[in-house]
Order: C-alpha cells, then sequence, then structure tokens
C-alpha cells in the first residue's frame, strides 16, 4: 500500500481502538490520531488533517452521523468510512447519502477491515 | 315481585345493559329483574333511539325487541354490528315463544342468544350473565394478549440491546487475540499460543452466538428485511464450503461440492443465503463422525433452485422433527466435536427462506445420516 499520510480513528470504545490501530498498523499507516468522541474528532481533524477518517457510527453525545455531517460541512473532500455493528441499514444507508465513502462491519473478521480500508485508500490515493 | 333468587352477582354488578322494546310492560319488568341484579339500565323504545343511545351509553349487552316500529330489531342488530365490529355488545333479541323463524334470523343478522316472552326471571338473569362473562373474558384475553406482545416486544429489545452491546467487545477481544496468536506483538512460548487459542476459539464462539440473538430479536420484531439482487448463487456456495472444509478437516471429515456448469443466476439476498448456506454446512460438520462424508449439491429447474447438504451424521431423531426449525430447538443429538450451539441456527434459516418465499426441508436418509434442503423460487 504506498500510503504515508495519516488517519484519523474515532470510537468510544477503548478496545475497538487499540484493535483497529493495530490492523492499521498492520497496513502501514505511519501516523494514526485517536479520538473518543464526536467533538474531540472535529478537533483532531482540523488539527491533523488526516487523509482517512474511520467513524464509529454510534457514539453518545455527538454520533457518527452528526460528527459526519459537521465533518463534511468543515472540509467536503474529506474521506470517511463509517465503523458500525449495527444491523439495520437504515443509518448506514443515511451516512453513505451524507457523503460516506464506505462502511466497515466491527466484527467482520481482521482481514476484511483491513481489506476495506486498503481499498478505500487505494481507491482515494492511486 | 318476587325476591332475587340470590344476591347480586359482585363481578357483573355496575355492568350496563340497554333495554330496546316498544312495549312499556316488557321494559319495566326487564328492568326490575335487572336492577335487583345490580346492573346499570337504559331504555328506550325503538331501533332508532338504540343506536342513538349506544355511542354514549357504551351498554355491555342489548335486549332487543324484534318488532318495532320504525326500523326493526334485525336491522337494528346488523347496524350495530356494521359500526361497532366484533368489539360490539352482544345482542340478546326479545322473541315470542315458539317462534323459530325469529330465532335463526337474530342469529343470522349477528345476536348472541334471544330470550323468549313471557319471562322467566331465573332464565333472564342466566343467560345475560353468560353473555356477560364471555365477554367479560373476551375482554380479559385482549388485554392479556395486548400486555404479552408488549412483552414479547420488551423481551426482543432487551435482547438486541444486550446482543449489540456485547458484541463489539467480543470482536475486540476475538481480534487481539489474533494480532497475539499472530506474534504481532512478539513471539509467545507454545503453552501461551494454546492459552490465545483457547480465547480465540471461545470468543469466536461466544460472537457466532450473540450474532444469533440479535438476529432473532432482529427477526422477531419485524425488522428483517430481504434486499435481494441477482447474484451467482453457485459461486457463493462455492465460497462457503471452502470455509467450511477448514473446520471439518479438523474433524477428519470432508464436504464434496461439484459445481455444475451454467447454473443460472438467482434473485437473492446474498448476505442472508450466505447465512443459511453457512449453517447448513456447519451443522453437517458439527453431526458428522470424524472419517464421515458430507455432500453438498445445487440443482435447478425451469421456475425453482435449491441446495442440499447431506451427511452421514445421527440423523434427526423421530418425534424431534418439529423442534428442528424453531427457536432454542435443540436436539437430543450432540456435535461431535463439542461444539456450542444456541438452537437458533435453524430457526433463523427457516426465516430467512421463509422472506425469499423458498422452503426449507430436512429428511432422514435411508443409508444413514440425512439431508437439509433449501428451495427458492427463481421469481420472488
Amino acid at each position: 500500500m504506498n500510503f504515508s499520510g495519516s488517519i484519523l480513528l474515532v470510537d468510544d470504545e477503548a478496545h475497538i481502538r487499540k484493535y483497529v490501530s493495530l490492523i492499521l498498523k498492520q497496513l502501514g499507516a505511519p501516523t494514526v490520531v485517536e479520538a473518543s468522541n464526536g467533538e474531540e474528532a472535529i478537533v483532531a481533524y482540523q488539527k491533523a488533517k488526516p487523509d482517512l477518517v474511520l467513524l464509529d457510527i454510534s457514539m453518545p453525545l455527538m454520533n457518527g452521523l452528526e460528527t459526519l455531517k459537521k465533518l463534511k460541512a468543515l472540509d467536503p473532500n474529506s474521506v470517511v468510512v463509517m465503523l458500525t455493528s449495527m444491523v439495520n441499514r437504515q443509518s448506514i444507508d443515511e451516512a453513505l447519502a451524507h457523503g460516506a465513502s464506505n462502511y466497515i462491519r466491527k466484527d467482520t473478521p481482521k482481514e476484511e477491515i483491513a481489506k476495506a480500508i486498503r481499498e478505500t485508500l487505494d481507491g482515494q490515493f492511486q | 315481585m318476587e325476591p332475587p333468587t340470590r344476591s347480586p352477582d359482585s363481578d357483573f354488578a355496575g355492568r350496563k345493559v340497554l333495554i330496546v322494546d316498544d312495549d312499556r310492560l316488557n321494559i319495566r319488568i326487564l328492568s326490575g329483574i335487572l336492577k335487583s341484579e345490580g346492573y346499570v339500565i337504559a331504555e328506550t323504545n325503538s331501533g332508532e333511539g338504540a343506536l342513538a343511545l349506544y355511542p354514549t351509553f357504551k351498554p355491555n349487552l342489548i335486549l332487543l325487541d324484534v318488532m318495532m316500529s320504525g326500523i326493526n330489531g334485525y336491522e337494528t342488530c346488523r347496524e350495530i354490528k356494521r359500526v361497532y365490529g366484533n368489539d360490539s355488545a352482544p345482542i340478546v333479541f326479545i322473541t315470542a315463544k315458539n317462534e323459530a323463524d325469529d330465532v335463526v334470523e337474530g342469529l343470522a343478522a349477528g345476536g348472541a342468544d334471544y330470550l323468549a316472552k313471557p319471562f322467566q326471571r331465573k332464565e333472564v338473569v342466566a343467560r345475560i350473565r353468560t353473555h356477560l362473562r364471555s365477554q367479560m373474558l373476551a375482554e380479559q384475553q385482549k388485554l392479556l394478549v395486548e400486555q404479552l406482545s408488549k412483552a414479547n416486544a420488551s423481551k426482543n429489545r432487551f435482547l438486541g440491546m444486550a446482543a449489540h452491546d456485547l458484541r463489539n467487545p467480543l470482536a475486540s477481544i476475538r481480534g487481539l487475540a489474533e494480532f497475539l496468536r499472530d506474534g504481532v506483538v512478539g513471539p509467545l512460548a507454545p503453552d501461551q499460543l494454546d492459552l490465545i487459542n483457547t480465547i480465540h476459539t471461545a470468543s469466536q464462539s461466544m460472537l457466532r452466538m450473540v450474532n444469533e440473538l440479535l438476529d432473532v430479536a432482529t427477526i422477531e420484531s419485524g425488522e428483517l428485511k430481504v434486499l435481494p439482487a441477482n447474484h451467482n448463487f453457485c459461486e457463493l456456495i462455492e465460497k462457503c464450503v471452502y470455509l467450511a472444509n477448514i473446520d471439518a478437516a479438523k474433524k477428519n471429515t470432508h464436504i464434496d461440492f461439484v459445481r455444475p456448469p451454467n447454473a443460472p443466476t438467482a434473485w437473492i439476498d446474498a448476505a442472508k443465503m450466505q447465512q443459511v448456506v453457512d449453517n447448513l454446512l456447519n451443522n453437517a460438520v458439527k453431526y458428522s463422525p470424524p472419517g464421515s462424508k458430507i455432500t453438498a449439491e445445487y440443482r435447478w429447474n425451469t421456475s425453482e433452485f435449491s441446495f442440499g447438504v447431506k451427511d452421514q451424521g445421527p440423523g434427526i431423531p423421530e418425534g424431534e422433527r418439529d423442534k428442528l426449525f424453531k427457536d432454542f430447538g435443540r436436539l437430543s443429538v450432540q456435535p461431535t466435536g463439542g461444539e456450542k450451539s444456541t438452537g437458533l441456527g435453524l430457526a433463523i434459516c427457516r426465516k430467512i427462506v421463509d422472506a425469499h418465499h423458498g422452503t426449507i426441508v430436512a429428511e432422514n436418509l435411508a443409508a444413514g445420516g440425512c439431508e437439509f434442503r433449501v428451495t427458492l423460487p427463481f421469481h420472488l
């Protein structure tokens, strides 16, 4: 993967951040910035200007959809992939309609999570 | 006037009876009997009057004379049934004695019963009690069904929430165990690796169970949505067989699948049907004795296609067949490798297949073992 930028990882659950950042490390992502809620994510986005945002859909306070809308308002070119554990497609469809590039189910095997991230990056930064 | 035959029945005291008769004397007699029983009475001398009084008085029972000027009793009864439906108060017709035709027409119009003139006090009281009792039971039953379905919905919400909240941590445990196992953070000694493998297997099987609970909660709350599209079902089966054979190899069994050439595409929800195929293959592996063979098969004709799995396991015990596709319907047969199950897998399969307008059946084979077969129409 020829990608040398940074990735912002947003999830309120610390174990998920730990798990997904290991996947990102294995993928060869050099810089991973973590945020545990929507507000933090907005601040971190402005500071780090990441090339990719991995964004949890269900978070307390400001959920993933709200955060997505704010990120897109801030930077229409931001690349956001939703992290989800939801079965119902409605919130996924809503996120895709609001400009999310893709979505990843957190309970799929880590190889598939890695594949989905790689495909998004390959599609965006060839 | 006779004294009351018994003290007013407290269950029925306060229940409302509407008496409709154009004969003042009849009204007086009936009203006297019923008031002494503790009922609340309203009176009117016409069908029109009954229709006007019904919505405000809201009777629990109506005594209705047949022959009246204006609209007669049958018409009045039909109108009440038309407007208020099956929930309307039971209607008891007042007829002259030995008028069999009146009785038949009254019942046909929706009446619950009839009272013959001249009135026998005991008969009037007994019949009215009977109808009020069955009406009360119906009301209680309706209430009970409402409460039960509310409780069931809460159960589903709880199940969904619990499963949903358990799933993320489990996915992390499984994934982090994989990182450890793969030596990403340094090499492990064999006994450390053994422990990590145990954690991995346990979290994997818990994750599957939690997912099944979540599926059931989703399906039961009516949120199972099938999103069909054209898919190469045969290719999907081939992939599932490939993966299931990894587990099969651990138990020294094998799934044979010969992919037929030129299989047509199928109109299915691929993710959901993959769940069905996985489940049937995993079940076959789960219940197969070591060294036995499993055969998967895909075939089709002009209107439908089917996927079947045959194994050489213990088959389905007679007398347990009806449990097979029910929620938590675990049978007495045991997995041959100690695998865990929720007993929900086949119930979920059946619901997914139903949503595709297909069928799923299981048969014991003459040679031993059993066959599960899913048949789906080409066009939903």
